[in-house]
């Protein structure tokens, strides 16, 4: 098969873009509390018969606005080691919240916006994440959610039709947090409702469809 | 002097007090903002130089002695005598470029019947060498009986023993050059036939579109792909702009609108790469001519087209398309 280059550098940019983080926050910060945080992670791949994880890097800040809501901004180092600043800004809101059972619901609308610095074509994206999650002991939390990007164009190149614009991707992650740190780990099944073939990226996922994700997260509080 | 120090002194603590507060005042949020803009500034990593798969390096041509991996090996019957087997070297240079380049070819077929024959110029995909694509240039060398046609085929620059590096403009300049060593031989353009394979389509649809030396008569291309903005969007999901991961302008979508000669464009309906409803119906339906021709491949994945189809059906549907 005369494929074009199996490059690591071709796969990690050509690659599922929304794909490329774990959800900011899970449980709102306490008012006044800040956080910053690395990830890195990405959807599975074949790469020369061997499953690999596509290792995108973002690095965010997050601040507790009140004990119910966060507000978080990022950068994808990624995605700027290529010329393109892309960023996602948004805030966690605590839905609803049960003390007694430590259960509860959040939800991070957030905007998440690209430009690149060789043609400055900027791009714009909402996503939505909701998570339904609950806490063990002091400091063990698991989350399970849905993950939502939206494409707002209905064209695309060539002013073809746009073949979807709803990406919802479920979600499941653990969470360890021992004084300040935090370690997260996610998966994600990355658009199970798309065919991941043909493609230039061969993505591993059930029956053909999206990608499985896995991400691990950090984060310091203070 | 000793004011002056004091002066000196107070200027400097003030400076550091007020970098001091500088930092301890400046905000997550404006250290985020910096550091961006100056990845953003000093990013350079880019897809462009990966379109290029010359990974495997050679000291020489094997041709048939040729032992690496390839799409199929054609039986005994499709031997090419050595008499019919012209390996030569010509040099390019074109468009941006500010010195000449060797590339190699080679020609199957009658040297001195050039001036006489129809000739189809092979542009090979992004694949290693010629090797790897000599089993494809035999079986064109079969169109409508053995060398019916004679058949071009050229390592571009970076490929193979070819000089230089590989580049999409040079693509460009190296298939002109291919067809400036025909000209040379007397070939004229209503008997030139471009024949391009996924990335060799961007190269062949170009010339086509856009004539240099010579206008190709008319146009096949295999499994061609329709710009980098399409295979950006397919790898992401999302409609992103190419240019967020190449500078390449391939745009064979746009550009074989420009085309007016007959189009014959084949493509496996199982394309795993370069998928058929995304790439190859796009160029399909832009086609800017009054005759072009489709051919589905039932089941044939990129690169699996001929044995699929079948190597005398593939071999036919050419020769009439060529014929007609």
């Amino acid at each position: 098969m005369s494929k074009i280059q199996s490059s690591f550098i071709l796969i990690v940019t050509m690659s599922l873009l929304i794909a490329c983080a774990p959800s900011r926050v899970i449980k709102p910060l306490a008012k006044g509390e800040q956080a910053v945080g690395a990830n890195i992670g990405g959807p599975l791949i074949d790469f020369g018969g061997i499953p690999i994880f596509i290792p995108y890097t973002s690095a965010f800040y997050a601040k507790g606005l009140n004990d119910k809501t966060t507000a978080f901004g990022s950068i994808h180092l990624t995605a700027s080691s290529f010329g393109v600043f892309q960023t996602d800004m948004g805030i966690c809101r605590e839905l609803w919240y049960n003390p007694k059972n430590k259960l509860g619901v959040s939800a991070n609308p957030a905007l998440n916006f690209a430009l690149d610095r060789w043609e400055w074509k900027a791009k714009l994206w909402p996503q939505l994440d909701v998570n339904l999650h609950k806490e063990f002991g002091s400091n063990k939390l698991i989350y399970l959610g849905l993950c939502n990007w939206f494409e707002l164009s209905r064209i695309r190149a060539h002013s073809e039709v746009q073949p979807k614009n709803w990406f919802m991707s479920p979600q499941v992650g653990f969470q360890y947090s021992p004084k300040k740190w935090t370690y997260g780990i996610e998966s994600k099944w990355v658009a199970p409702g798309v065919n991941n073939q043909p493609n230039v990226v061969d993505y591993l996922g059930p029956n053909h469809k999206g990608a499985i994700g896995v991400y691990f997260q950090f984060i310091r509080r203070f | 002097m000793t004011k002056r120090i004091q002066f000196a002194t107070k200027a400097l603590r003030h400076k550091v007090l007020f970098l001091i507060g500088f930092a301890t005042k400046v905000s997550i949020y404006q250290v985020l903002f910096f550091t961006s803009l100056s990845l953003l500034f000093t990013s350079c990593l880019r897809l462009d130089s990966n379109l290029f798969n010359v990974s495997d390096k050679i000291s020489e041509y094997k041709w048939d002695d040729y032992t690496g991996e390839q799409d199929f090996k054609l039986d005994a019957s499709y031997k090419i005598q050595d008499s019919m087997m012209y390996q030569f070297t010509m040099d390019s240079k074109g468009k941006g470029d500010t010195k000449s380049y060797k590339i190699y070819g080679m020609y199957i077929g009658d040297l001195n019947q050039i001036a006489n024959d129809t000739v189809i110029l092979y542009c090979h995909g992004n694949k290693w060498h010629m090797d790897f694509y000599w089993q494809r240039a035999k079986l064109l060398a079969h169109t409508g009986g053995k060398h019916r046609f004679g058949v071009l085929m050229i390592d571009y620059r970076g490929y193979g023993l070819s000089d230089g590096p590989p580049s999409e403009e040079g693509l460009y300049n190296d298939a002109d050059a291919a067809m400036q060593w025909l000209k040379s031989k007397g070939l004229s353009e209503q008997r030139l036939i471009v024949y391009g394979f996924s990335m060799g389509t961007s190269a062949a649809t170009e010339l086509s579109a856009t004539p240099r030396s010579m206008r190709p008569h008319k146009l096949i291309l295999e499994a061609p792909f329709a710009s980098a903005a399409v295979m950006s969007a397919d790898g992401a999901g999302l409609n992103v702009p190419a240019s967020y991961t190449t500078n390449l302008k391939i745009d064979n979508a746009e550009e074989i609108k420009k085309v007016k000669q007959d189009f014959c464009w084949i493509h496996g309906t199982q394309d795993n790469f370069l998928g058929i409803k995304t790439h190859g119906e796009v160029v399909y339906k832009n086609h800017g001519g009054n005759y072009k021709e489709a051919h589905r491949i039932e089941g044939a994945d990129h690169g699996q087209v001929p044995t699929t189809f079948g190597f005398q059906n593939y071999n036919d549907m050419l020769y009439k398309f060529i014929m007609r």
